[in-house]
């Protein structure tokens, strides 16, 4: 596969290190500032929860496509019994047309391996995972409501299935700031590829444009426009800076009755310091070889490559106070031939995320930081024919899903809630994805029914109408 | 959060706490969302367990095996309650004792049960007591004189009183001991005004002839020939286009393009150009296909109703997709004409405003016989076919090419199926056949293909003479519901469409039938009754908007002459716009605000009218400073009572477009369908999932006229916004926009300092400058005056010539390498077929793409220019008015 693909692999050049005095504030832009309340600085500072935090940061774990949780983390042996036999599934006025139907059951193809102390049943597939199993909590009761990839990945990003709301990222970042004021304090690492529905997918939505989620591009600048095009050179960005620096020193004398000036001046310095701060954090090949081989890093398998280098990032990211940071992995989606997809993603995410766990575990980093592996929805445990074909995978199931924590205050090395025998269904501790956020917020220290914006003619919050804590998530 | 909204907050938890919940309530916060959770899974949803169907009151009355679950009015006889309480041998929910339902939700069962057990959470409006002051948008308009204004006390000349706007802004300032400011310089008050009205800068010249001339008839002038300008329309309708969160594309999974949405776009800067009153605005968006069949204009107008999000695929549930629609229909139209939250009543009455449930209904009944219509119309005279030939041979030119990727491969398959099974075979096999012969990726890349080929064939449709609009009851041959089609709305459910209370807006959960309504809440509070809706499939919505504009309706008025308000002001006189409901600010002027929505409905809804007595008043032409700011921000820090005018930072549009305008690159060209403009080129490459596909390639025009014209004309695509035009605060097309943020973050100066686009411009304006002046001092004039609409002061003019020599210097020392191509783009893409990854180069004609000047291609002088006219895009003077 062409190198030419792949992602982080930049090195920080000087070029990227350049400016900053020339936008010197200069005392009057100063004393402005400290009178103003306006001022941007410090608006992602770092803020008092609500609670006692169990952690302090978060790496989500997005898993696009639906994850099967029937051929993962959840196995069915039922399925084997069942395998082949059809049925008809009556269309309803309530069930999407693709899971109905002629239909056929389908075993998991794969085999499971007992994992961890309790010896829980994973994907055989998940080798080097398996040695963290008892730092991981499964979580067998969720449940998602749509069976549509983009209602269902805003859904689990924003509370909202239609999109338009801020996602889980933006709220965090809106109440508790970030702890590096040069970085964004909501990082995105997307696949090449985004996803469905893509941006909303980390908007701000309502909220102000500070806690966007700023998507680290996985090649050429990591952040928009974040270098000036090749063609120009240092000093002369030096220079343009000092003469823009000087006519705004000027307007600012003429403008004393207009506080924002200051706070636009000094937005130019901040975006200068993540310019010169962003190379350095994402610069994976500072970390000791060992490391970067322990992440799959510059491994042939050009995916396990992708991943890893976004789980070590995330690592960084988090260590040098990025608040949140999402990864997303997609190519979940697997209709027909699951053996061979959902056997590939297996292959893709294990070194990798299993990397990421026993890293921040031997830093210490995990016990600050919360780990959540999750897809938008899980898959049925039956198929449609399609065609008259049977080809052995699976459609979208949204009463049961596939979804892990571990890390800042999840439990360790435990199953909570069931599914039912076939796992189309959450029996046992169901509760709805805003739980899920709710739950998730209570361990980063904050309250969803405390944490509201005012946006549409009310209180707006993750969970959307509020919601529980799911106490078996919560050590 | 704001301390006074939670500490109102926190008395409306308190007054609603200390009454015990009654029934309704219990259910609706309590017994509802457990018996989901909890129950419903088995008794109801996909299984009816021992014969149990807990969604109903009767069924659940009915009961199961076991007997009936509840006995209304008597909790100790309810076998549900010994179930949930494991008072017997039957414990549930299933699980033991670690499943046992908390003791407060019990509790909640019992007192629900002894509350007669009600499956419904609507109450009567006006139950609660609503207090008098968050009722005021309810309330008749007044008849208001406006006050007389007496001399000064403090013994200074008395502040002129222009229009009676002014009397009510210096009564009000007299009242808070606010002294108001003075006029604003000429310079700051052309540049206000003309972005104001038009969204760009003042040239040079009209700068010029309105500083040589002091008269106040020249400012009439200047706003009556900015009134006057196609340009206006441009601008304000932006405005309407943020309230009604207008995109070309639909969203979701395929983000497929609205055929011709444009039309809708085109109309809506029509009728502010043509100063189109507006209740007959209204009339036309709501229901102009009922009102007036054979204007084609009205037809036109109801793509306002089509404005959302929305998608149905065979993923989706019909059912789900319907109610989306219904009730974003129904939110909407109650927060862009009535500026009232009406989407709150969904779930559960309105916990601030008098909506009942119920009346949320009502108004969704309207709307519930409304189909999507892709209705043929042909092209107006009045309608622009700009962009249509270059269009047409563009989607031609990718569609042959995607269409000629796919035969290649077929033809492939067809040579191996007759190596096997002979020629004549071969030639004669269908599409299913030859798939069976195709290798490795090959059967992936097809079906991309055709995805692709699709997506622009839909958007080819744009020059078909066809609207994206609405019928009562659905035309079969109109029907716009393409994607999933089979599984979606026919023509009898439209004929039989019955709306019911949906309790927690959920429709599985259907409780008592409504008939069309209007809100009851504007009869109770303003006298003026609420009309009759009719029932027949046709006349619902003709009906609504006749209620809607009725000058008796005291919401209508005052929602858009508050929007006027806000859209010159910076901030409304009520200052939520969407929300005149409790949770909205309360006008700051309320006297005035009737005053205005009367003379607005006297003036026949003309909304010019209203810009005229704003924009002539001296409220309005005030400057920027005061003689006392210390005081002023201490005593009004938020500007509310206009001692002095806000200062703004211009919207993401104005910005660009300015940026354009300036260097002379501007396209006047109007209307028509959306252009791509140059975006950021990483974001025009990213790989975008859309259903089973890799959405196709953002390619920018061509010809740099299209690429450049006002950013109102660019194509909207929910799945790519600009991302120049996101990071500036443009508005979200997925949620109404009440108001644009002015948030200022660290990435805006990347854009602005770094991109190709602000490089790129300022290499035309330095062009332009190098033609329009000669000597350097001439031309650092000419960029001042296009930037600032001023010359630079001495001080700027020696430092603006040392930096240009400096530049200079630098340019002349260093020649920039040529501009290279774009590599192909390759998406990486994992195939739902095999499970295989695979790369896909995106298909991209090849165009002459006239490009921008680069700097290799120009001189030393020009670069400096360019680094000057960089600085100026970026300085606080230009992206600031006064």
């Amino acid at each position: 596969m062409r190198r030419a693909n792949r992602v982080f692999t930049a090195r920080p050049s000087r070029r990227e290190f350049l400016f900053n005095a020339g936008m010197g504030l200069g005392t009057v832009a100063l004393s402005a500032m400290v009178q103003t309340q306006n001022a941007q600085a410090g608006v992602l500072s770092p803020k008092q929860g609500h609670h006692p935090a169990r952690a302090k940061n978060c790496i989500f774990l997005l898993m696009t496509g639906g994850p099967s949780h029937i051929d993962t983390f959840d196995p069915k042996p039922k399925l084997a019994d069942l395998h082949m036999t059809e049925f008809a599934k009556e269309r309803t006025k309530f069930e999407a047309s693709m899971n109905t139907g002629k239909r056929y059951f389908v075993r998991s193809p794969f085999q499971f391996r007992r994992a961890g102390k309790l010896g829980i049943e994973i994907n055989a597939g998940f080798e080097r995972f398996s040695e963290c199993v008892d730092d991981v909590c499964f979580y067998r009761g969720l449940q998602a409501i749509s069976v549509n990839h983009p209602t269902a990945l805003f859904h689990i990003n924003t509370g909202n299935r239609f999109g338009g709301d801020p996602a889980m990222g933006s709220w965090v970042t809106y109440g508790l700031g970030s702890e590096n004021e040069n970085l964004p304090g909501f990082v995105v690492l997307p696949d090449l590829a985004y996803p469905q529905g893509g941006a909303a997918n980390w908007s701000n939505g309502f909220l102000p444009a500070h806690y966007q989620g700023t998507p680290l591009r996985p090649q050429g600048a990591p952040v928009l426009d974040m270098n000036p095009p090749e063609y120009v050179s240092e000093e002369q960005q030096r220079a343009n800076l000092d003469f823009l620096g000087e006519m705004n020193r000027g307007h600012m004398q003429r403008h004393p009755e207009h506080a924002e000036l200051a706070a636009r001046i000094e937005s130019y310095e901040l975006a200068f310091r993540m310019q010169a701060e962003m190379p350095g954090a994402i610069d994976i090949e500072s970390e000791p070889e060992s490391t970067r081989e322990l992440y799959g890093v510059g491994s042939d398998n050009d995916d396990i490559d992708s991943i890893g280098r976004r789980c070590l990032l995330a690592r960084r990211l988090v260590e040098r106070g990025v608040r949140f940071v999402q990864v997303i992995v997609g190519g979940w989606d697997s209709h027909d031939y699951i053996e061979k997809a959902h056997g590939s993603r297996v292959e893709a995410v294990d070194q990798p995320i299993a990397a990421l766990l026993k890293d921040l575990k031997r830093t210490g980093l995990l016990k600050e930081t919360l780990v959540v592996w999750a897809g938008e929805f899980g898959r049925s445990p039956d198929n449609g024919i399609r065609g008259g074909s049977k080809l052995w995978g699976r459609d979208h199931n949204a009463p049961a899903m596939a979804f892990w924590m571990a890390g800042g205050g999840a439990p360790r090395g435990k199953i909570v809630g069931a599914t039912d025998e076939t796992g189309r269904t959450a029996v046992e501790v169901v509760h709805p994805i805003k739980n899920m956020h709710v739950t998730l917020l209570h361990l980063l220290g904050l309250d969803d029914a405390k944490l509201t914006y005012f946006a549409q003619g009310r209180e707006k919050q993750l969970s959307q109408t509020g919601g529980e804590l799911i106490r078996e998530l919560v050590a | 959060m704001n301390f006074r909204r939670l500490t109102t907050l926190l008395s409306a938890a308190a007054s609603i706490a200390a009454a015990s919940p009654t029934g309704e309530e219990l259910f609706r916060d309590t017994i509802r969302p457990t018996l989901k959770q909890q129950c419903l899974g088995c008794h109801g949803e996909a299984n009816t367990f021992a014969k149990l169907d807990l969604r109903t009151r009767e069924a659940t009355l009915k009961g199961g095996q076991r007997g009936p679950a509840i006995v209304s009015g008597n909790p100790d006889s309810s076998l549900l309650l010994k179930v949930i309480d494991h008072s017997g041998e039957l414990k549930m929910p299933p699980g033991g004792d670690e499943k046992k339902l908390p003791p407060r939700i019990r509790q909640a069962f019992r007192e629900w049960i002894a509350a007669g057990a009600p499956y419904a959470t609507a109450r009567a409006a006006g139950k609660s007591d609503y207090a008098e002051e968050d009722l005021w948008a309810f309330r008749p308009l007044r008849e208001i004189t406006p006050p007389s204004i007496g001399p000064p006390t403090n013994g200074m000349d008395p502040a002129p009183v222009r229009t009676p706007v002014d009397a009510f802004i210096l009564s009000k300032l007299a009242d808070k001991r606010l002294a108001p400011g003075p006029r604003a310089d000429r310079l700051s008050l052309i540049r206000r005004v003309t972005f104001d009205l038009t969204g760009l800068p003042p040239t040079p010249e009209e700068v010029e002839a309105f500083l040589a001339d002091p008269s106040d008839q020249a400012y009439k002038n200047l706003v009556e020939r900015l009134l006057a300008s196609p340009r206006y329309g441009e601008r304000w309708a932006r405005h309407w286009l943020d309230v009604t969160r207008y995109a070309d594309t639909s969203g979701y999974s395929n983000d497929f393009e609205r055929p011709n949405a444009w039309r809708y776009r085109d109309y809506v800067i029509r009728s502010f150009n043509n100063d189109q009153p507006y209740n007959r605005f209204i009339l036309e968006q709501i229901a102009g296909d009922e009102l007036f069949p054979n204007n084609p204009e009205a037809i036109i107008a109801t793509g306002f109703l089509r404005t959302g999000p929305w998608e149905h695929t065979g993923m989706a549930v019909a059912a789900v997709t319907r109610q989306l629609f219904l009730d974003d229909v129904t939110h909407h139209v109650g927060q862009a004409f009535l500026g009232l939250t009406v989407g709150c009543a969904r779930c559960h009455d309105h916990k601030f405003d008098p909506i009942p449930t119920k009346d949320y209904y009502r108004l969704q009944a309207v709307f519930s016989t409304t189909a999507f219509a892709r209705r043929p119309l042909p092209f107006q005279r009045f309608e622009s076919s700009e962009g249509f030939e270059t269009g047409k041979k563009r989607y031609a030119d990718i569609i042959a090419h995607l269409d000629r990727r796919q035969k290649e491969l077929t033809d492939r398959a067809r040579v191996r199926l007759a190596a096997q099974r002979g020629e004549e075979i071969a030639a004669n096999a269908t599409s299913q056949v030859l798939q069976r012969f195709l290798e490795g990726n090959e059967a992936e890349t097809l079906k991309l293909l055709r995805k692709q080929a699709m997506i622009h064939k839909v958007s080819a449709r744009r020059f078909e003479p066809l609207t994206t609009s609405v019928t009562s009851g659905l035309v079969d041959e109109w029907n716009d519901v393409t994607s999933g089609a089979n599984s979606y709305l026919k023509a009898p459910d439209y004929e039989n469409a019955e709306t019911h209370v949906l309790i927690g807006g959920d429709i599985q959960a259907p409780a008592d039938k409504v008939t069309p309504g209007v809100l009851e809440a504007v009869d109770r509070y303003s006298g003026f009754a609420a009309s009759e809706i009719p029932s027949a499939v046709a006349g619902r919505r003709a009906a609504l908007a006749k209620w809607i504009v009725d000058p008796r309706n005291p919401l209508t008025a005052r929602v858009m002459v508050n929007r006027i308000w806000q859209y010159h002001f910076g901030r409304g006189l009520a200052a939520n716009a969407n929300n005149f409901g409790k949770m909205g600010k309360k006008p700051s002027h309320p006297e005035l605000l009737d005053w205005l929505a009367n003379f607005f409905i006297e003036r026949d809804w003309s909304v010019k009218a209203v810009h005229r007595v704003i924009l002539y008043s001296e409220a309005y032409q005030r400057s920027a400073e005061h003689s006392n700011l210390k005081e002023l921000q201490q005593k009004d820090p938020e500007n509310i009572y206009l001692a002095r005018f806000s200062p703004r930072r211009l919207e993401a549009e104005e910005l660009r477009d300015a940026m354009l305008a300036v260097s002379g690159e501007l396209s006047g060209s109007r209307g028509g369908p959306g252009t791509y403009p140059q975006i950021n080129a990483g974001v025009a490459s990213q790989p975008r999932h859309i259903q089973g596909s890799l959405a196709p390639l953002y390619v920018p025009e061509a010809e740099r006229r299209r690429r450049n014209r006002r950013s109102i004309y660019s194509f909207q695509q929910r799945g790519l916004m600009d991302p120049m035009i996101e990071i500036f605060n443009g508005a979200n097309p997925d949620l109404t926009c009440e108001r644009r943020e002015s948030s200022t973050v660290p990435t805006q100066a990347f854009t602005l300092l770094n991109s190709e686009q602000s490089h790129e411009m300022a290499l035309i304006m330095a062009q332009r400058i190098e033609k329009e002046a000669s000597s350097l001092e001439g031309q650092i004039d000419r960029a001042f005056q296009l930037a600032y609409g001023r010359a630079p002061t001495e001080e700027e003019l020696q430092l603006t010539r040392r930096h240009l020599e400096k530049m200079q210097q630098h340019h002349a020392a260093k020649r920039p390498k040529p501009r290279t191509e774009p590599p192909p783009v390759v998406g990486t893409i994992s195939s739902e077929l095999t499970g295989e990854k695979y790369e896909f180069v995106q298909a991209r004609v090849a165009e002459a793409y006239e490009h921008n000047p680069h700097p290799s291609e120009v001189g030393p002088q020009t670069r400096a220019l360019g680094d000057l006219a960089l600085a100026l895009f970026n300085s606080n003077e230009f992206v600031y008015l006064y």
